[in-house]
């Protein structure tokens, strides 16, 4: 496949189903990704969680995670597959290597920034435990609980 | 900064000027300075299914917080809006509460 983009498909089960259906469901799922040779990279059962809201009588629902990457018409036969389960109350899919690269950017150019400016100041490029600020707030107020309890 | 001299209030006079912001000169409303929570805490990409990141930003009625209370910039407002309706459409979090 020429394209290939990584997505975050979540969906949400009906409580009511059993272990084997839900294995059913993420082994149809997974079964869509081969044939359309994409990967398959990782699946993450939250179990069951409350709904924020009512869908269609349902209180609660088992949320799966699963990461794939693959095509577009990869994308649209499991949203098919998916949109044909009774099991099925709803599901998500979200493209998300783009804003993973933007944000792996973003992270990169400010560990940059941070080693240029402390090399600058004659320092270390990364810095030491102990050194921040915010540690040192930390230290202040454990030795605060110190002097209370004494 | 200049508004300091060209005031002419003398330097004892307000010290505390810069500590409330500049919006209100006198009266005793302090406001902090708001910052946005996403620079600050260097959270590059806000995911749709860390409630308890979003949670801060939902008050009670379940809208989002404006800007101009939460001190979010707009930036990250923008991703912030499209991970909450990211998060509603999976039920995480309410579209309405009353």
């Amino acid at each position: 496949m020429s394209q290939n983009r990584q997505y975050e498909l979540v969906y949400i089960v009906a409580p009511e189903t059993g272990e084997q259906e839900i294995a059913d469901l993420h082994t149809q799922v997974e079964q869509i990704v081969q044939r359309f040779h994409g990967t398959f990279e990782k699946t993450e059962n939250w179990g069951r969680r409350k709904l924020a809201y009512e869908i269609g009588h349902h209180k609660e629902g088992v949320y799966v995670v699963e990461t794939i990457s693959g095509s577009g018409e990869m994308v649209k036969e499991i949203e098919r597959r998916l949109r044909v389960a009774d099991s099925i109350i709803r599901f998500l899919t979200v493209r998300v290597d783009e804003d993973q690269r933007v944000a792996q950017r973003r992270h990169d150019e400010r560990k940059a920034t941070q080693a240029r400016r402390r090399t600058a100041r004659g320092l270390p490029p990364e810095p030491q435990p102990g050194e921040r600020r915010g540690d040192m707030d930390e230290e202040d107020d454990r030795m605060e609980g110190v002097e209370v309890s004494r | 900064m200049s508004d300091e001299r060209t005031g002419g209030r003398g330097r004892g006079g307000k010290k505390d000027d810069k500590a409330k912001g500049g919006e209100r000169p006198r009266g005793g409303f302090f406001r902090r300075r708001r910052v946005c929570k996403f620079c600050a805490d260097k959270i590059d990409y806000i995911n749709y299914k860390d409630v308890r990141l979003l949670t801060p930003f939902i008050p009670e009625r379940g809208k989002i917080q404006p800007r101009r209370i939460s001190g979010t910039c707009a930036k990250h407002q923008r991703a912030l809006q499209t991970a909450i309706s990211r998060a509603r459409q999976l039920a995480l979090i309410p579209y309405v509460t009353d």
